[in-house]
């Protein structure tokens, strides 16, 4: 209702001016000042008919809202799916998580790359152990980006999303085996991404095949070894879930209408 | 405690940041999620998405944006992991009230800089309502479908240490199921032109030139 009263206010404050305008012969004037009460913000308005050079102040309208006072950090979120698998700690408390969202970038690493990678085979002693195995035996290995455990989670501890302004945006994709060594791994000259994120992008899995998937990106993939048709090894490197929102769109905002 | 022991306990933890830590999980300061991308190929303008709070559980916090929340999305250019351009976004009335430029400080502590006035739109229902400032930004804030897709409550027993515990890892396709196949969640869109970010010197591991960006929520103190 108050936007509808200051709107209406608008309008006659524009009647008035383009009235004014028009006896002064400023036509020009006048046709600018025309997108003062079409209810949207366009022409140098820097609200929705109000303020730029042409239309009444905002804050003369009533649109001055208060903005003062500090702001303190209560969330932070870069990269997509790390917190989820690495934010626990040894006890499985997201406590690393509450300590990362009110730590800067610059410092994350240093604070929090340790528990990472400590929680990281942790995970592998879990599977080990569901597996009848020694845990001693079964650790995380290189990926299929080359990283040891120590590279790769000094990377991750450092919770920031990469978006490249001059390429097309891939969140990551190895390519095949452009090299014709028999392996898909990287870096051999194919593999594109790590330039952003986009709506319809599969992160998890992308996370998992890093974490879990070894130098190939398929060392826990449920592979039948003996070919008894049962799975011998756990899968670990997809959720088996795919993109369901249906809404997403080509153009702005992107994301889809509310379901 | 195993984490399918804490979701047992009635403590909620949701994906990607959607799963998050005990002092934010289920506010109206919950990170959802975050995406960045170029809108189409060979495009000169950035798209940042920021979801808030979500639905995809009853038991959290989904339905208004808070007054008392400034959402920043900050980015680094030079790839020294400190903000060199700051979007700040924060609801009043029933609009969403857009800042962005160079901040005047950084850290964990931040005021809305409005002597940096980026643009405004009236919050959306369920229709969007779109605003595209004379420098070429598009702005919005209102309710979308949640495009995350993760089966997380398989996540959780497989990250259970009991060994009887999906000792075969996460299920086939036929079998998965997608948590947040229905949810909604809040979202601010905006699409700005890569020049007014700046120029990125920063790069990722491949050696191809990159923003480092990542969102906050801060509250009012």
């Amino acid at each position: 209702m108050k936007i509808m009263t200051i709107k209406y206010l608008c309008f006659s404050l524009l009647a008035i001016a383009v009235l004014g305008a028009c006896s002064n012969d400023d036509g020009m004037a006048g046709m600018q000042q025309a997108t003062c009460g079409d209810g949207i913000m366009n022409g140098s308005e820097t609200g929705v008919d109000c303020g730029g050079m042409y239309c009444s102040p905002c804050e003369t309208m009533g649109m001055n809202p208060d903005f003062s006072g500090t702001y303190s950090q209560a969330d932070h979120m870069g990269r997509p799916g790390i917190n989820t698998v690495l934010g626990y700690d040894m006890e499985g408390q997201p406590s690393v998580k509450d300590a990362q969202n009110v730590t800067i970038p610059s410092e994350m690493a240093a604070a929090f790359r340790a528990g990472f990678e400590a929680r990281l085979e942790q995970y592998y002693d879990v599977y080990a152990n569901k597996l009848g195995l020694d845990p001693n035996d079964i650790n995380y290995e290189p990926n299929i980006l080359g990283l040891d455990a120590t590279t790769l989670t000094t990377v991750l501890a450092a919770d920031v999303l990469e978006v490249a302004p001059d390429a097309p945006t891939t969140y990551f994709d190895p390519g095949t085996d452009l090299d014709n060594d028999g392996r898909i791994l990287v870096p051999d000259g194919d593999e594109v991404g790590l330039t952003g994120r986009r709506l319809q992008d599969d992160v998890i899995d992308i996370s998992l095949i890093l974490l879990f998937g070894g130098q190939e990106g398929d060392r826990f993939s449920g592979q039948d070894l003996d070919m008894d048709g049962q799975a011998d090894l756990p899968r670990l490197t997809s959720d088996g879930v795919a993109l369901t929102a249906e809404n997403i769109t080509d153009t702005f905002p992107y994301a889809g209408a509310p379901e | 405690m195993g984490a399918s022991a804490l979701v047992m306990a009635g403590i909620v933890l949701v994906a990607a940041d959607h799963i998050d830590a005990p002092s934010t999980a289920g506010t109206t300061a919950d990170i959802a999620d975050f995406y960045a991308f170029e809108p189409v190929e060979g495009s000169d303008h950035t798209v940042f998405v920021v979801d808030l709070q979500s639905n995809v559980l009853p038991e959290l916090a989904y339905g208004t944006f808070d007054e008392g929340v400034l959402t920043e999305i900050n980015l680094d250019l030079d790839g020294d992991l400190v903000e060199d351009y700051v979007i700040q976004a924060i609801p009043r009335d029933g609009h969403m009230y857009f800042f962005a430029g160079a901040p005047a400080t950084t850290g964990l502590d931040s005021k809305v800089m409005t002597d940096l006035p980026l643009g405004e739109v009236e919050i959306s229902g369920p229709d969007a309502i779109v605003a595209t400032t004379d420098n070429g930004v598009s702005l919005f804030a209102g309710p979308r479908q949640d495009p995350f897709f993760f089966d997380f409550f398989r996540f959780n027993a497989v990250i259970d240490p009991a060994v009887d515990s999906a000792p075969d890892g996460f299920l086939p396709p036929d079998q998965a199921t997608d948590t947040f196949d229905g949810a909604n969640t809040l979202s601010i869109v905006v699409e700005i032109p890569n020049g007014m970010l700046g120029s990125a010197s920063a790069q990722n591991a491949l050696g191809i030139p990159v923003y480092k960006t990542w969102v906050t929520t801060n509250s009012k103190q």
